[in-house]
C-alpha cells in the first residue's frame, strides 16, 4: 500500500480535530452521569459535534 | 406371582412365560426398560476467539510492511524484558522454542546486547544468543513470521521459522526443548489450560517456560469509552475489545498445568496517543485487533467512532497532557518443569528466623 494515499480514518481524525469545543460539550455531559446512561442522554450535544463534524469533513 | 417372574428382566434367565401368565401390564413395562450409562460430560470446548479472522488481521498487518515495522514498539520493548529475565538463569539452552514469534521479536531481543548492571561505566554484556545454539519460532502467520528474513539479526542466531496452522497444538515430541519462551502472543488463545500441558511436555525435565502476555486490564480505557460511546449513541454493547486473562488465574492456570516454582509478575506499560483513531490504527497495523467469536461484524459505526473520540478524551485524558493515554498491562509469568535435584520450596514450619524480627512490626500480643 503507497504510504502516499491518505487513509480514510487520517481524514476523519483530522476533522474531528476541528471540532474539539463540541467533543467536550459531549464528552462532558456523557461522563457527568456515565452510571445510569442511557440512548440519547447526550443527543442534543451530539448532534452539535456531528454538525460540526461534517462541516470540517467537507473542508478537508 | 413368583419373584423370579418379576426378576425375569434383571437376571436375564430364560424362562418359559405363556402370554398369560403376565400379571399386569403396569408393572412389566417399567422393569423391562433398560438405560444406557450416561457418560459425565468432559472439559467444555474453549472457543472464545476466532482462530481464522486472527490470523487474517496478523496477514493483513504483515503485508504493509513499513506500517507494521513501525507498530512493533510494544512487542520489541516487551521482547527485550522479557530477555532480561533470561539473565538470572546461568545455564546454556541448547535447543528453545519461541512459541508465537510474531515477527521474531525475541530472536531480534536476544541478539542486542544487553547494558551490564554492574560495570559502571555503561558496558555491556554478550547478547544471550551467544548461551542459545538454536532456536525454533513458531507463528500462524507466514507473512508475519517472515518479515525480517533479511535483517542482520538472523545470522547472528540459528533460527528455524516454522508455520503452524495453529498455535493450541504443538507438533513436537516430549522432553525435546531446554526453554519456551513466548511474548505477546498466548493472550489469543482459546484453550490455555490446554497448550501450557502441552508445553510443559514439551519441556525437558527441570526447564523453565518463561512468557509474556496481555492482561487484564489491558487498553480499559479504549474499552470503557467504546462501552459508553455505544451505550449513548445505539442503546447496547457489544465487546469490541477482546476479553483477556486475569492475573489472578495465571498462577493457578501454571500450576494446574504441572509448573513448578512458579513467577508471576504484572507491569503496566502507559503509551500516549494523539488521538483513538491512531491507537485503533496502531492496533490494527500490529494484528492485534478484536478476534472475539461473537462480535459484531464489520467495522464501528461514524457515530460511534465520533463519540468514543469525545468521550475517551474527557474521561481519561490527563489536564495538560498532550494525548491520550492507553494501557498495556503485562503477566511476565516464568514456571519449571518439575525434574530430578530441582529446587524445592522448604517445608511449611521449618523456618528458623522470624521474619518478623527482620521485618518488624506485625504484633499480634499488643493490640
Amino acid at each position: 500500500m503507497p504510504s502516499t494515499k491518505t487513509r480514510p480514518i487520517e481524514k476523519f481524525a483530522k476533522a474531528t480535530a476541528k471540532c474539539s469545543a463540541e467533543a467536550a460539550a459531549y464528552g462532558k455531559c456523557v461522563v457527568a452521569d456515565y452510571n445510569a446512561i442511557h440512548k440519547d442522554m447526550c443527543a442534543k450535544e451530539f448532534l452539535k459535534l456531528k454538525d460540526c463534524f461534517l462541516a470540517a469533513s467537507k473542508k478537508v | 406371582m413368583s419373584l423370579t417372574k418379576l426378576m425375569r428382566p434383571l437376571v436375564r434367565s430364560r424362562i418359559p412365560t405363556s402370554t398369560n401368565s403376565y400379571p399386569s401390564a403396569t408393572i412389566t413395562p417399567c422393569l423391562a426398560r433398560r438405560t444406557y450409562a450416561m457418560q459425565t460430560p468432559g472439559n467444555p470446548v474453549m472457543e472464545i476467539f476466532n482462530r481464522r479472522v486472527k490470523h487474517l488481521q496478523k496477514d493483513r498487518a504483515a503485508h504493509n510492511v513499513e506500517e507494521s515495522r513501525k507498530t512493533d514498539y510494544i512487542k520489541d520493548e516487551v521482547a527485550m524484558r522479557l530477555c532480561e529475565r533470561l539473565l538470572d538463569i546461568k545455564r546454556d539452552f541448547p535447543q528453545v522454542l519461541d512459541l508465537g514469534a510474531n515477527s521474531c521479536n525475541i530472536a531480534r531481543a536476544l541478539t542486542t546486547p544487553m547494558p551490564d548492571p554492574a560495570s559502571e561505566t555503561g558496558g555491556t554484556l554478550e547478547p544471550l544468543a551467544s548461551r542459545i545454539s538454536h532456536l525454533t519460532c513458531i507463528e500462524t502467520s507466514a507473512g508475519l513470521l517472515n518479515r525480517d528474513m533479511s535483517h542482520g539479526f538472523n545470522e547472528k542466531l540459528a533460527i528455524t521459522r516454522q508455520v503452524v496452522p495453529d498455535l493450541e497444538t504443538l507438533p513436537y515430541a516430549e522432553n525435546s526443548f531446554d526453554a519456551v519462551l513466548s511474548s505477546l502472543s498466548i493472550h489469543w488463545i482459546n484453550d490455555l489450560p490446554s497448550l501450557l500441558a502441552q508445553v510443559n511436555k514439551v519441556l525437558k525435565p527441570d526447564a523453565p517456560f518463561i512468557a509474556a502476555m496481555f492482561g487484564g486490564d489491558t487498553l480499559f480505557e479504549l474499552r470503557t469509552s467504546l462501552q459508553l460511546a455505544d451505550l449513548e449513541r445505539r442503546g447496547g454493547v457489544s465487546p469490541h475489545v477482546s476479553p483477556l486473562a486475569d492475573v489472578r488465574d495465571v498462577g493457578g492456570l501454571l500450576n494446574k498445568a504441572g509448573f513448578k516454582m512458579l513467577t508471576v509478575d504484572i507491569e503496566d506499560i502507559v503509551v500516549e496517543f494523539p488521538d483513538t483513531f491512531s491507537l485503533m490504527a496502531d492496533l490494527q497495523a500490529m494484528g492485534e485487533s478484536n478476534a472475539i467469536l461473537h462480535r459484531e461484524m464489520g467495522p464501528l459505526s461514524r457515530e460511534v467512532l465520533l463519540a468514543n473520540e469525545a468521550i475517551y478524551r474527557q474521561l481519561h485524558m490527563e489536564e495538560g497532557a498532550r494525548g491520550i493515554p492507553a494501557t498495556f498491562r503485562l503477566i511476565y509469568m516464568i514456571g519449571w518443569k518439575e525434574g530430578a535435584g530441582q529446587a524445592q520450596p522448604l517445608e511449611r514450619g521449618s523456618g528458623q528466623l522470624n521474619l518478623k524480627d527482620i521485618l518488624g512490626g506485625g504484633s499480634f500480643e499488643n493490640k
